[in-house]
């Protein structure tokens, strides 16, 4: 406090006293939020009283605690240079509180259950952890571990086949969809609420709804036995949620051969989560077509009438007018789509457990069966590890998609 | 955008002009939507006439359309199903409701109070915390996931409400969607109510909120539905029958009785009626949302 032996006024001790208490509120926050994230282990025992759980935080968490001391610290005096900058200017002053005052509640929240669970995930992802034991280091050894493990790597490859048939299928049939909703316009409100009505649904509902249609005796088989049966041809019902040969597979036996299960990386999607894809069609498809529909009416009629004069049909004009347009649109929905699908974990959980033969399996799925330990010993350094793992790759798609598309919508 | 609407009335009444073949185009138009619209409601026909159908006939092949005798106390049944430990579905319905209300009412009033400081006053730090807050929108939820469930049993939250009303009651992207609606205010009004002597406190709660009040209710609508439909989070916090949501619920119940697909069909009726009912009366707000959600990109 040797500045304000300094100060001659009242109000500069008050300005020292305030940043000084700046400090000390960001100091602290940040502080109990690392206190609660700190990687220990957990258990009743453990979490008896508040007392049993520092005794484990000071055994086992110190390291982690200093680290985020030293960041607390450089927030603190950051926060505490504002303040003092700020505080003889009346009116900048109750813009930093009320400024604060208002965002208070978003960062405690985000700060506690993003940042802060994130720093520990990071953390427990090099290490051995399964709640009930302090955390062992293990280097990258949880890293090196999913790329050996076939359960990941095969759910891995389910969700890259899963993205790459579902995202450009869901897009278009968004962009089909409203572009037939946008042609009328005497009940488009009627239509629009009665295409996306089904989407609003949780996703466990439509599940279980084509759990019953894909049963053997279901109305899907009907349908296609009816079909078919229209042409002669006989159709052998099948169960499809729990038949695992595979599309490239299937084909393959079309010209008498097969795939051993050993290579089961050639057999392409099972189709069981070709089943799964269909239905997450069937319900992404009118959501976006919102999104589509919402920028499709924001584009000039004009532009339309120029290019029918100049004698553009209707297949024209969609494709150099509608979408190029739509282009913006265009890489959020495959974005959004990208990252949903290589999320997916309800459909699979309720509809098929991974199975059959593991080729539903899903990073998620994966990572949850290894967290809750529902196969085996709880792992939730190794799961952490997966979960990285998968962020990386949603982030290199994204990416890509930006770079790709946007760099196609500089043509025009 | 005035513009626009002017070329669009000056293109309307040229319309009555056109020929026979325009109605029959615009026929032919509303009976392609019309078949569309049917086939994407199909699931929840076939759905909702399943639940009248006796045990035997819904896996019966060939399946009927119509139930062959219809079975209604299939409703009831399911209504009075108990798991044990308090697990009923006006239990587990009322539970869900709960939780989506509540969050969404938190979510209205945090993410509207953080939109509020992002778009109106200046103070430094601001620019920072909000390029934060769209970077965290980035984060796949597989990550949090894990950690969040161990932070949830540290705090001891596991088997409460509160360990999905916590995180619940915040939403990056709705507070985008709001600050993005509070920027497109214009700031008239609340200047004169500053130069009145209002506080910012006071500005935000006579002005920016009544004027908000269709964002808002967009917010609501969207938390409220993603609370509703929400599976993972509800599944790994929440274990005993008392507390299950109508996803957990239905999920275990499908395990559990797993043959009996009647039963099944009617607590996927019980769970998809009360937001098919909100969507019809609020449609305007849903899609006015997930538009939102669109022109972010």
């Amino acid at each position: 406090m040797a500045t304000v032996t300094n100060e001659p006024s009242a109000a500069p001790s008050r300005r020292t006293l305030m940043a000084v208490l700046s400090f000390l509120v960001v100091f602290i926050v940040l502080m109990t939020i690392a206190l609660f994230n700190a990687p220990t282990m957990g258990g009743p025992r453990v979490m008896a009283t508040v007392e049993t759980y520092l005794t484990e935080v000071r055994r086992t968490a110190l390291p982690f605690l200093g680290a985020v001391a030293l960041l607390a610290i450089v927030l603190g005096l950051a926060a505490a240079r504002v303040v003092y900058r700020e505080w003889p200017n009346p009116k900048r002053r109750t813009n930093l509180i009320m400024g604060y005052l208002f965002l208070a509640p978003y960062l405690l929240i985000t700060l506690t259950f993003t940042v802060g669970v994130v720093l520990f995930a990071l953390y427990i992802s090099f290490t051995n952890y399964d709640i009930f034991s302090p955390p062992q280091w293990a280097g990258l050894a949880n890293y090196a571990r999913a790329f050996q493990e076939k359960n990941f790597l095969q759910g891995l490859h389910n969700v890259l086949w899963y993205s790459l048939l579902v995202v450009p299928t869901q897009t278009a049939a968004a962009i089909l969809l409203a572009v037939l909703l946008n042609s009328q316009n005497r009940f488009k409100q009627f239509f629009r609420t009665i295409f996306y009505a089904p989407s609003v649904t949780s996703s466990v509902v439509i599940t279980l709804i084509f759990m019953w249609f894909y049963l053997r005796t279901g109305y899907i088989n009907y349908f296609i036995s009816n079909f078919l049966g229209t042409f002669g041809v006989e159709w052998k019902n099948i169960n499809w949620l729990g038949d695992p040969r595979g599309l490239i597979q299937l084909i393959v036996q079309a010209f008498g051969g097969d795939i051993p299960s050993d290579q089961w990386y050639l057999r392409g999607p099972s189709i069981a989560l070709m089943a799964i894809m269909f239905q997450n069609v069937f319900t992404t498809a009118p959501t976006f077509m919102i999104m589509f529909l919402a920028a499709l009416q924001d584009i000039n009629p004009a532009l339309y009438e120029a290019a029918s004069l100049d004698g553009a049909n209707g297949w024209h004009r969609f494709w150099k007018i509608t979408v190029p347009l739509l282009r913006p649109i265009i890489l959020l929905v495959v974005v959004l789509g990208t990252i949903g699908t290589l999320q997916i974990f309800d459909q699979v959980y309720l509809a098929t457990q991974g199975g059959p033969l593991g080729t539903s399996l899903t990073p998620v799925y994966v990572l949850y069966q290894e967290a809750l330990g529902t196969e085996g010993p709880i792992q939730m350094g190794y799961a952490a590890a997966m979960a990285f793992i998968l962020a990386v790759l949603i982030f290199f798609f994204t990416f890509l998609q930006r770079r790709f598309i946007e760099r196609e919508t500089q043509l025009y | 955008m005035a513009v626009r609407t002017q070329t669009l009335e000056r293109v309307a009444p040229q319309e009555p002009r056109k020929p026979a073949t325009h109605y029959v185009s615009i026929f032919l138009r509303s009976l392609l939507l019309c078949v569309v619209g049917l086939i994407l409601f199909t699931p929840f026909i076939l759905a909702a006439l399943g639940t009248f159908k006796s045990n035997a006939e819904i896996i019966r092949f060939p399946p009927t359309f119509f139930p062959a005798e219809w079975q209604v106390e299939n409703w009831p049944r399911l209504w009075n199903t108990d798991l044990g430990n308090g697990g009923t579905f006006p239990r587990w319905l009322l539970n869900t409701a709960f939780l989506s209300v509540t969050t969404a009412i938190l979510q209205v009033i945090f993410c509207s109070m953080a939109a509020y400081a992002f778009s109106r006053l200046e103070f430094p730090g601001r620019d920072v915390i909000f390029n934060f807050m769209l970077a965290t929108l980035m984060i796949p939820t597989a990550i949090t996931l894990i950690p969040a469930y161990v932070l949830m049993t540290k705090l001891r939250l596991i088997n409460t409400f509160w360990s999905l009303i916590f995180p619940g009651a915040i939403a990056a992207g709705n507070i985008f969607l709001l600050t993005q609606f509070f920027k497109s205010v214009p700031k008239d009004l609340e200047e004169a109510a500053f130069i009145d002597g209002a506080s910012y406190m006071e500005i935000y709660r006579n002005v920016i909120i009544p004027l908000a009040r269709p964002a808002l209710l967009t917010v609501f609508i969207l938390q409220f539905q993603a609370m509703w439909n929400n599976f993972l989070q509800p599944l790994l916090y929440l274990n005993s029958a008392d507390k299950y949501v109508l996803n957990v619920a239905l999920s275990i119940f499908q395990q559990q009785f797993k043959a009996q697909w009647n039963l099944t069909l009617v607590g996927a009726m019980f769970n998809a009626i009360p937001v098919m009912i909100l969507f019809f009366i609020f449609s305007r707000y849903y899609i006015e949302g997930i538009a939102y959600t669109g022109i972010k990109g």
